[in-house]
């Protein structure tokens, strides 16, 4: 089942572009979107959103185009989960979670399905911990009963114990989701397919598992190489030098760059539900 | 980089600086308000058989040029001063942040004609403007202050419409559009709130220079006229008997000063508690671990010198 | 390079940290882990005496030189030169006007080091080219780097870090601790890391030290804190580190 659909879509600010041509489904089971700073992934969330209108290309939400679509249906069907410090500092955090609801009979309902005592809801955002106001946001968006919540790094600011705690509350959450985040771990838990971004294009979709495990693109394969693991290898230098102007974006920090990667590789099936744009993908799967 | 330095080694002294220029203020609104009660002499009752008496126990600031008592006249002109300064600030608030809030949230081509009109306005020198105003106006207090809200509203206009910009970027505004929260309700219950800050402290340095201005007018001809008790009309009066008997224009002098003043440095003390990079506004993390940038700041002014 | 004995931080009342032992040899890594609260922040601000209006009690000694009772003239000389601080966020701290080049040239002449500026910049694998930009030009791993840089050409023997890879990508964080580890090989740097993550302390560090809520709970060699976990906090933190 595919809820939102992204065709050919060109976003950015201005004259400016930060996401081309990108084309992806948001489908049931959990959707990753895997970018490091720069490769325009919270664009792409803001757009999904329908907080930003694209400069090329149609995103479609039940067949319609999201420019024509029924708008009051989308915010119901549609909510965003940012990182904890997406809440007015000034209101209590009750009133934040009622702000999508008629009044505020399911508030202390709401906080409990999230884990929270209700008697917080008088409580003012800093006045709560880290974990407790990543609650309250998910709270707020649960609060319309929508069908996809779009989860911007909804961990990245939590302490590792916190952060296993509201993952366990998403991934039992009865929605689907769209992840977005540079973190492969919560990934993994969360998100049964995945989009690797570098500079605001896809260079790699899959199934997440397979992905992380035999990674097509050398991106893919630098990201989840760089990632420390207990009592692992310390993480390896690549280089972190801009990504190429044209060609493939990737070519100025590949270890595999040849002359050929000057052409822009097309995305392109590797295999059972897996595509990748890089012209070595073949020696990347067989690489050490 | 050497703020932070120096505010250890001079611990709390803008706070004393602001505490002691808000007790300034209370003190002359205080008077001003309870004037009738306070004022030993009728406001307006020329006696000119005591005309300009030098300071005594009977008239502490002396009397004016018709035998008026000069205390009595300065406690009553604050009342006229304050009340256009309170009546000029609320009304360029009112319509600067009005303004400066739409033009800030909605963005786009209605911030484009805010902001064109605003400049519009800001292109004229901003006494030269009171004057014209004041000039083609009767001369009164309310053309005072309408004269001055004219020139005064844009700069807030300006300033709501920045702040309420960046606060327009904020994720909480971001989830209230997602929940489908019309915009005049995001505005008035995030956009708003969290960029009063700014405004109010800009308002309290502003506060001073409105009563400076408005002494100005009045000095010209132009605002209060007789027998109005005003700050600034009673220097103008005085001006002339300031070798002989100086007492008449040196008291309304000072109140004018010292009010512009105290409000100045209010608002500065207002701006250090209320920005939460300086000392004040910290409160309990103070207490708590030293913030990391701080620990660089140090160590960078160490190195760097 | 750093003894600290019978360590404790209060403010007013309230103890912050506390830690009855910590040694960092020459050319050792040691890491304090902890979350947010747990005090290893400001374990590693009292080292270099920076823990302002707070009591602190115990040994503390760095490069020889006893913080507790030395004198701000003293201390001054230590920071930087000797022992070098990198902040989770170090562009705040480099002056927007000044030219890379330009800061690192007069921090060598206030300590009196000579230095080859363009050397100290390759040691930590960034280009020359760099001295010539200012602080808003360069990423967030490339100040990370410089500030380490700066820290070897001043001739530092100790490195203070405080979450230095926490707000970089983790590719870029790869590098950063590619540098710092071969800076530890070649010039025998003694390295205190103050981190979050688990998995990466467990990588690079020699000992660790965990801390939660201003203790001690679990310390000493890596290996053996990740095999074998004392301390039930630790073993909750390690099944939460993915």
């Amino acid at each position: 089942m595919t809820i939102l659909r992204a065709q050919d879509l060109t976003l950015g600010y201005g004259r400016q572009s930060v996401v081309h041509d990108v084309s992806l489904d948001v489908t049931g089971g959990g959707v990753g979107l895997i970018g490091e700073s720069g490769s325009g992934k919270t664009t792409l969330a803001r757009a999904f959103l329908g907080l930003l209108k694209p400069q090329k290309g149609t995103i479609w939400y039940g067949g319609q185009d999201l420019k024509k679509a029924d708008m009051r249906a989308f915010r119901r069907d549609v909510q965003p989960v940012f990182q904890a410090e997406s809440l007015n500092p000034r209101r209590r955090v009750g009133a934040s979670i009622a702000e999508g609801l008629p009044d505020r009979a399911r508030v202390g309902e709401l906080m409990e399905q999230v884990g929270l005592d209700p008697a917080l809801a008088v409580r003012r955002p800093h006045e709560l911990s880290g974990g407790q106001r990543q609650r309250v946001v998910i709270a707020r968006a649960l609060a319309v009963g929508p069908k996809l919540l779009i989860l911007d790094e909804p961990t990245s600011a939590l302490d590792v114990t916190v952060q296993a705690k509201v993952l366990d509350l998403l991934a039992g959450l009865d929605t689907e989701r769209l992840l977005i985040t540079h973190n492969l771990a919560v990934v993994g838990r969360l998100c049964r397919t995945s989009h690797v971004l570098f500079a605001g294009r896809v260079v790699e979709s899959g199934p997440t598992a397979e992905l992380l495990a035999a990674p097509a693109h050398p991106y893919t394969k630098a990201l989840r190489d760089a990632v420390p693991t207990l009592g692992g290898q310390p993480p390896q230098a690549g280089t972190s030098a801009p990504p190429a102007e044209t060609g493939c974006p990737f070519r100025s920090r590949c270890p595999l760059a040849v002359p050929e990667c000057e052409r822009a590789p097309e995305l392109r099936e590797v295999g059972e539900g897996r595509t990748v744009a890089c012209h070595r993908a073949e020696d990347v799967l067989t690489g050490p | 980089m050497k703020a932070p330095e120096l505010r250890r080694t001079l611990p709390r002294m803008p706070d004393r600086f602001a505490a002691a220029g808000a007790v300034l203020i209370v003190l002359v609104v205080l008077a001003s308000l309870f004037a009738p009660w306070l004022a030993p002499y009728p406001v307006d009752d020329p006696k000119p058989l005591e005309a300009l008496l030098p300071p005594s126990a009977e008239h502490w600031f002396g009397t004016d040029q018709v035998g008026r008592d000069v205390f009595t006249r300065v406690l009553y002109g604050g009342r006229t001063s304050l009340g256009i300064a309170v009546a000029v600030l609320a009304a360029s608030a009112l319509v600067g942040v009005t303004l400066g809030m739409i033009a800030g949230y909605a963005g786009g081509w209605l911030r484009d004609v805010i902001m064109r009109v605003t400049d519009v306005f800001l292109a004229f020198p901003a006494l030269l403007l009171s004057l014209a105003l004041a000039v083609v106006l009767q001369p009164s207090v309310t053309t005072v202050i309408v004269a001055i809200a004219v020139t005064w509203w844009p700069w807030y206009a300006r300033l709501a419409a920045s702040v309420a910009a960046s606060v327009a970027n904020r994720p909480y505004v971001d989830a209230a559009r997602c929940l489908g929260v019309p915009a005049p309700l995001i505005v008035l219950r995030h956009v708003l709130p969290n960029s009063l800050t700014p405004v109010l402290v800009q308002v309290s340095l502003d506060a001073g220079g409105v009563i400076l201005t408005a002494a100005a007018l009045s000095y010209l001809g132009l605002g209060a006229h007789e027998p109005t008790a005003e700050w600034g009309l009673m220097v103008e009066q005085g001006q002339t008997l300031f070798t002989t008997n100086w007492w008449v224009v040196t008291f309304p002098g000072l109140a004018i000063v010292l009010t512009a003043f105290a409000f100045n440095v209010m608002g500065e003390g207002l701006r250090n508690a209320l920005d939460p990079r300086s000392e004040g506004a910290r409160g309990e993390r103070a207490r708590n671990e030293p913030t990391s940038r701080e620990a660089v700041a140090t160590i960078n002014t160490r190195v760097v010198r | 390079m750093i003894e600290v004995r019978d360590l404790e931080v209060r403010y007013g009342a309230r103890t912050v940290a506390r830690v009855p032992e910590l040694d960092v040899a020459a050319g050792e890594c040691v890491a304090i882990v902890g979350e947010s609260g747990s005090g290893k922040s400001t374990t590693l601000m009292s080292l270099l005496g920076l823990t302002e209006n707070a009591d602190v009690s115990g040994s503390i000694k760095v490069c020889g030189l006893d913080v507790r009772t030395a004198s701000p003239r003293e201390l001054r000389a230590i920071r930087g030169a000797r022992a070098a601080l990198v902040m989770q966020s170090p562009q705040a701290a480099l002056s927007p006007t000044t030219r890379l080049g330009t800061l690192m040239r007069r921090a060598l002449k206030l300590h009196g080091v000579t230095a080859d500026p363009v050397a100290a910049v390759k040691a930590v694998m960034l280009d020359p080219a760099i001295l010539r930009r200012y602080p808003h030009e360069i990423s967030g791993g490339q100040a990370q780097r410089f500030a380490i840089a700066l820290a070897i050409a001043l001739g530092a023997g100790v490195v203070l870090a405080d979450e230095p890879t926490s707000a970089l990508d983790v590719t870029v964080q790869a590098e950063v601790i590619t540098v710092l580890r071969r800076l530890q090989r070649e010039r025998d740097l003694a390295i205190l890391l103050v981190s979050h993550d688990l998995a990466l302390v467990s990588t690079i560090a020699d000992r660790v030290l965990v801390m939660k809520d201003g203790e001690v709970v679990e310390s000493g060699p890596a290996a053996r804190v990740l095999a074998d976990p004392s301390h039930p906090y630790t073993r909750d933190l390690l099944e939460a580190t993915p």
